[in-house]
């Protein structure tokens, strides 16, 4: 998020917080009037409006520093001052200090995605699971699925996709600092990054990370990648994503409800500092936030069993119901930190856990779906690279129109035991622009 | 005559709701005594534990409060349960380890801000049993909200403490004669000595209960907290 810098802004989160709980035309009140008094919040309401402020400004503590105060503007506006003087940050007068508010952006500057090479026809899928032929189609809105042929896994997927990506940005493996790879079918050791920094020929000092979340490995990547490089340990990172879950949920050991809809797919990016040589038109990352939705625990658990299979426990409702209620708020959150409004995003690579639900997301966020890019529709859900995949698709559809023309993204995705985690790219900055860097 | 034990005191606004269990052959369940004319007490000078003789009389309550009986004659003091003992009836009585089997149907989240709700016509009843992994309270603002783990794993954030004792607790220990620093003082309790007392407690255990319909919504609130907070806690922060 930007940094609050002045009252105005402090006034535009808290009125845009207050109309979410107290409905989008409610009257801003006078800040000293008690807004519990007045019947304009009850006490549900005054919670919830302040835990969607703690979160919106980083002031984690807002609700602490509200005790024995009166329920009003007034009060939560005396506890950002106080907030600001315990903690006084020069670039931020919130505790929310991103490295993009110190102004350290971190560039995509070449991407690529490849699916497994053998399109199956989601009612093949359908067969090989004993599923009524049609039920991937007609349920899940599946059409095909992207299957690794027999010399592919996810070392040869994502090793394609970072060359590829390494290619398109003109640059050399050795001027990598760090592989950050993440996927939620490599079970093996050496460990995915390892392996792809030994395929690469990267050099020996260039670090390999693995990093966790299913399908929001993406994300949790980019975050550590943007970290690394804002810190100035690190000037260029690939970042890639590769899953090949045909050979993990195999017809004789996973339900097809489940297991039919993935496929198998990679995506790699490569990031930078605008120091680093950054091509003249890149989108610069901007915050993150996370956050896990424990109450939906029980809707998927996924483990080993003793014969050698998974276990899957699968509450398709339960999940669908979460996937949309939390991508919908993580959108509604993501406008709300970097003050975009979502009509004028060039697209949102979101996870697509099936077609159906980018459907439903689409309509819940009153957005058209051509926003959203074409993944589970053709290869299937894809684990950590659909959300990759997806990205590649806008930032591909990007190239070559005019900067001025280019919306921001947002990327966000959801993984096992839910965890939600979200990238707001920030608005267009006139310092960036000058730079010849869209945002 | 109907024997009830008290097992839950809850604020609402200014009054109170009372819930007891009942035996019925071998099952016990729960019951909330209502007036003729409100679902709460203005005045209600027992204590959870007591066992009391009532009449209560059948009482078609909106759905999900289906525990609800008019209490048609005053209460008479029988007998008082100690609190150990209070937690082995309610742990015979509706109790359940996971969100969808709390009240037997699907808990919303909510989709503007915090909290859990069911749609009034959905839950089977309105209150719980349920036994937690790990809780926490917080003040936020001047509102008492538990957060924890149920046996199942799931985490329940944000709700509203109703349990009058605990409410109780916290509003003595902001009294101002209490001295300086007592916010401070308070949520170093909740963050650490708490944790002790009432999560190692051998008869730790809660209810969870669902609001009157509310512009639609049953929202999700914490009943009842045991063990119960004991006066002299205070003169330890």
């Amino acid at each position: 998020m930007a940094p609050l810098t002045d009252e105005n802004r402090w006034r535009r989160v808290v009125e845009e917080c207050f109309r979410r709980e107290a409905g989008a035309h409610s009257a801003i009140l006078d800040p000293a009037q008690d807004l519990i008094e007045t019947g304009v919040l009850d006490s549900m309401g005054w919670v919830s409006f302040l835990r969607a402020l703690e979160s919106a400004t980083g002031l984690n503590e807002l609700g602490a520093l509200l005790v024995e105060r009166r329920p009003s503007f007034e009060s939560i506006f005396q506890a950002f001052k106080a907030a600001q003087i315990a903690s006084p940050s020069p670039e931020t007068d919130l505790p929310r200090a991103s490295h993009f508010a110190r102004g350290t952006a971190v560039f995509i500057v070449s991407s690529s995605a490849v699916v497994g090479s053998r399109r199956i026809p989601s009612e093949e899928v359908d067969r090989a699971f004993g599923m009524p032929p049609g039920k991937l189609r007609s349920r899940a809105g599946i059409e095909s699925l992207a299957y690794a042929a027999e010399d592919e896994n996810e070392l040869t997927l994502g090793a394609r996709a970072a060359q590829q990506a390494l290619h398109f940005a003109e640059c050399g493996v050795p001027e990598l600092d760090w592989i950050i790879a993440t996927s939620e079918t490599h079970r093996v050791y050496p460990s995915l990054a390892a392996q792809l920094h030994s395929q690469l020929l990267a050099r020996e000092n260039c670090g390999a990370l693995d990093v966790g979340g299913a399908c929001l490995g993406l994300v949790n990547a980019l975050a550590v990648a943007q970290g690394l490089i804002a810190s100035g340990q690190a000037q260029t990172i690939a970042v890639i994503t590769s899953d090949v879950h045909s050979r993990t949920f195999k017809p004789s050991q996973v339900a097809g409800e489940f297991a039919g809809l993935f496929g198998d797919g990679a995506s790699a990016f490569l990031l930078r500092t605008k120091n680093g040589a950054a091509p003249q038109q890149a989108y610069a990352l901007g915050e993150f936030f996370f956050g896990c939705a424990g109450q939906y625990a029980g809707a998927i658990r996924v483990a080993d069993a003793p014969n050698g299979n998974l276990e899957v426990h699968f509450d398709g409702e339960a999940l669908s119901r979460a996937a949309i209620t939390r991508l919908e708020k993580v959108v509604r959150e993501i406008e709300l930190r970097s003050g975009i409004d979502r009509s004028s995003l060039q697209g949102l690579a979101t996870h697509q856990p099936n077609p159906r639900l980018v459907t439903i997301l689409a309509k819940q966020c009153s957005l058209p779906e051509e926003k959203f890019p074409i993944v589970a529709k053709s290869f299937g859900n894809l684990g950590s690279s659909t959300c990759g995949v997806a990205l590649d698709a806008l930032l591909r559809s990007a190239q070559g129109q005019m900067a001025k023309q280019l919306g921001p993204l947002f990327i966000a995705s959801l993984g096992p035991g839910l965890l939600s985690v979200e990238d707001g790219s920030p608005p267009r900055s006139s310092s960036h622009r000058s730079q010849g860097c869209d945002l | 005559m109907t024997k009830l034990l008290i097992t839950e005191i809850t604020r609402m606004g200014p009054a109170f709701c009372v819930i007891g269990l009942q035996r019925e052959k071998d099952k016990i369940r729960s019951v909330r005594p209502v007036t003729a004319g409100a679902n709460s007490w203005l005045h209600f000078p027992y204590q959870r534990g007591d066992v009391l003789q009532c009449e209560l009389a059948p009482f078609s309550g909106a759905k999900p409060h289906i525990e609800d009986r008019v209490s048609t004659c005053g209460f008479q003091k029988e007998a008082t349960v100690p609190e150990p003992e209070i937690v082995t009836f309610l742990r015979k009585a509706e109790i359940a380890g996971s969100l969808p089997d709390l009240f037997g149907c699907v808990l919303h989240e909510n989709k503007r801000g915090s909290g859990l709700h069911a749609l009034p016509l959905e839950p089977k009843r309105s209150i719980c049993g349920t036994e937690t992994k790990n809780l926490r309270l917080e003040l936020c603002a001047n509102e008492l909200r538990a957060t924890l783990v149920l046996s199942s794993g799931e985490v329940l954030r944000d709700l509203p403490v109703v349990d009058r004792d605990w409410r109780d607790f916290i509003g003595a220990a902001l009294v101002e004669g209490r001295g300086a620093n007592r916010i401070a003082r308070l949520e170093r309790f909740l963050n650490s000595q708490f944790h002790y007392k009432v999560l190692s407690c051998p008869h730790h255990f809660i209810r969870l209960g669902l609001t009157r319909p509310y512009h639609d919504l049953c929202w999700l609130m914490l009943d009842t907290l045991f063990p119960l907070p004991k006066h002299e806690w205070l003169e330890e922060f």
